[in-house]
């Protein structure tokens, strides 16, 4: 190379190119990606329909590292048989129901955590398939209460002890004693943003026709 | 140049390194304690796998938050400081000039030390973001930038200031580096954390991040160290300049459609992840053309990886970077992705990425320039030997068995009708090599950070000046036809 301006020059325009067509072109051809409203059976109905409450659970997910264990992310047939595991493609019996996972499914969310690693098992549909806030709790406390062979840490510091004065309390997972007094183990705010973003997670919604070509 | 210096060759040698002895100390020092740390992070997060009552109720001990400061501290604590440290030393050298400020890259790199160990502890205290290799709260990256800039500045302009008109295959890689790495980082945080967009498509971003981390920023500094050591040491001029130029060109060609493949079969549009699958097949080319390149300079010579630590763990590193690629091609075909895709096996080639090819490089290289800069000489061969030997066995224990744990995982995850914990199970046993694979990996990296700090203390041997040698070199070594003895002390 003669000379170094033609160096840089030509560094930067073999980069410029994936950068260009790779990142910035398809995020701004995205960044107005909206829920859609379509018809069926003459019902306004909206594509995903509204959720609420998942922001500050999403942040505890992130923080706890969840997404280096579980993925968001359920492949189409070409990639995989995920659709076909029971429950994580959707509730649906019906095999036309399931349905592997769009972007519009993670409308609303900062960041999709399609994850790292399938340590644990995809988490794109927990929201229907266990949706037992009163399990989740138990589970996150001590995983291997419920299943003896499971690596997933347990996450105690999202639990506060405290003493048991009156009755136990509703939300209570467990109770011990200690110098004589009860204690209780009660999810902490952590917890129940967490707890409400795993029941959040529902990516089987119906798809308008316009989407489906994605599907 | 055109004014007239009187200085012989050696003495300007001899400037250069003076003028980088104390930042370059400092950086391969702070560099090594955070290999010691992020392996034994590693080594930590496999435990965790194996026994997963071990550290129960300890939040900063969960896989979830140890697993990322390992990745870490291994890329920004360790890769790139080392990285700072081998580039700055042999742009200097080629440039032939000296470092004109090294007051301000050490201040740099205290500030750069100084965030990461708050970055580690706010991950390990639950203040991680879980987006891969950025993990540091957001409010880090104007730090990491700018430190980077502070510090990678003075290699631009000692290429700036260079004497000779000649222009080497290594200053291009680590030109490209520092233009790439503020681009490639600014990129991923603006549309990450900035601007508004689709969540999948960020994420994708993501995953192109730490592909173009790996193969833009980290290797240039890599293959530089190499095309360096790999000359110097064998006493011969790189194989084919043509070779060279054309693998410089196809890597900065291919690697940044690369990464996004990670995420095959997810919901971002089809042809983003396809873009990636093709690009990583592509940049065997420009692997395979470096190792050839490589391998074909040492010719007859090869049998010194025998003896010179610098070539040895340079040759494990360009071999690991082949293996790497043909790794990563191969799981981004869609037959193979399939069962890989979210696996162990993927665990294996970040850490193949980061260790096996990118830090055995750099570790060859700082075996190679501490002896000079600091004036004596490493204090035992048999403790090189060992530094290699459990690196080497680590990772090659690590990334074979995270590949058949892959396997085995990943064929019970696409057979629906087996249990879900079915395919934890099966990855289990591979998960007992894991550990151990870490525990050698950070038992010989104890080994290299002792023999280092002693080394910075100028504790070195100053009884013959003959370089440390892995094993000695039998008596009638030179009298070889092929072989003259001031190659081996060049």
């Amino acid at each position: 190379m003669n000379s170094f301006r033609g160096f840089v020059l030509c560094l930067g325009l073999t980069f410029s190119l994936p950068w260009v067509f790779l990142v910035v072109i398809p995020f701004q051809a995205t960044s107005d990606l909206d829920v859609v409203e379509f018809e069926v059976e003459g019902e306004l109905v909206t594509f995903p329909p509204a959720r609420v409450g998942e922001v500050r659970g999403a942040e505890v997910y992130a923080r706890n590292g969840c997404a280096y264990c579980h993925t968001q992310m359920v492949r189409p047939t070409y990639a995989g048989t995920d659709m076909w595991r029971p429950g994580w493609a959707g509730r649906g019996g019906d095999e036309s129901e399931l349905r592997s996972t769009l972007p519009h499914d993670y409308l609303g969310e900062k960041y999709a955590y399609l994850g790292v690693q399938r340590h644990g098992p995809d988490l794109s549909n927990v929201g229907w398939r266990l949706a037992d806030e009163k399990w989740h709790y138990q589970h996150l406390y001590d995983p291997r209460a419920i299943n003896p062979t499971s690596i997933m840490p347990s996450f105690r510091n999202l639990f506060d002890k405290r003493k048991v004065i009156g009755q136990v309390a509703d939300d209570a997972i467990d109770t011990f004693e200690k110098n004589g007094n009860t204690w209780e183990v009660v999810p902490s705010n952590d917890a129940t943003s967490l707890v409400a973003y795993l029941m959040s997670l529902k990516k089987d919604f119906l798809v308008p026709e316009s989407l489906a070509a994605t599907k | 140049m055109s004014s007239e210096t009187n200085e012989t060759d050696i003495e300007l040698r001899a400037q250069i390194d003076r003028s980088l002895r104390f930042p370059l100390l400092f950086f391969f020092t702070s560099a090594a304690v955070w290999l010691v740390f992020g392996t034994a992070l590693g080594f930590i997060s496999s435990l965790t796998l194996n026994f997963p009552r071990m550290f129960e109720g300890i939040a900063f001990l969960s896989y979830g938050r140890v697993f990322p400061a390992q990745m870490n501290a291994l890329v920004y604590g360790w890769g790139m400081q080392a990285g700072f440290g081998v580039a700055l030393w042999i742009m200097a050298r080629l440039s032939r000039s000296t470092l004109k400020n090294p007051a301000t890259v050490i201040v740099a790199g205290h500030i750069w030390n100084a965030m990461i160990m708050f970055g580690l502890f706010a991950i390990l205290f639950g203040w991680g973001t879980s987006i891969m290799w950025l993990d540091f709260p957001k409010a880090f990256a104007p730090a990491v930038i700018g430190t980077y800039i502070v510090v990678m500045i003075w290699a631009l302009g000692m290429f700036a200031a260079r004497r000779d008109r000649e222009v080497y295959i290594s200053q291009w890689y680590i030109v490209a580096s520092i233009l790439w790495f503020p681009w490639i980082y600014l990129t991923a945080n603006w549309f990450i954390h900035i601007d508004e967009g689709a969540a999948v498509i960020k994420t994708g971003i993501n995953a192109w991040y730490v592909s173009n981390m790996i193969y833009m920023v980290l290797a240039p500094i890599a293959l530089a160290a190499a095309y360096y050591i790999v000359p110097k040491v064998i006493g011969r001029p790189i194989f084919s300049y043509g070779i060279a130029v054309f693998g410089f060109w196809t890597l900065a060609i291919f690697a940044g459609w690369s990464g996004m493949n990670r995420l095959m079969g997810g919901p971002l549009p089809a042809w983003m992840p396809t873009f990636g699958s093709t690009a990583a097949i592509f940049l065997l080319i420009p692997a395979l053309s470096v190792a050839f390149n490589l391998v074909k300079t040492m010719g007859a010579r090869s049998d010194w990886v025998s003896y010179s630590p610098a070539l040895r763990f340079t040759i494990f590193g360009v071999f690991a970077f082949v293996i790497t690629v043909a790794l990563g091609a191969i799981m981004s075909i869609f037959p193979a992705g399939k069962i890989f895709q979210f696996t162990h096996a993927q665990a294996g080639y970040d850490l193949l990425a980061v260790y096996g090819f990118y830090s055995m490089t750099i570790i060859g290289a700082i075996y190679f320039i501490v002896p000079r800069i600091v004036g004596c000489e490493w204090i035992n061969g048999g403790w090189i030997r060992f530094h290699f030997w459990f690196s080497a066995y680590g990772t090659i224990a690590i990334v074979a068995f995270m590949v058949f744990a892959g396997m085995a995982q990943g064929y019970i995850i696409n057979n629906w009708g087996e249990d879900f914990l079915t395919s934890v199970e099966r990855g289990k046993p591979y998960l007992a090599s894991l550990a151990l694979g870490w525990g050698f990996i950070v038992v010989s990296n104890i080994a290299f950070l002792f023999h280092l700090g002693l080394m910075a203390f100028k504790r070195g041997r100053t009884d013959d000046v003959a370089p440390t040698l892995i094993h000695k070199q039998p008596e009638d070594y030179f009298s070889q036809p092929e072989l003259s003895k001031e190659g081996a002390n060049a």
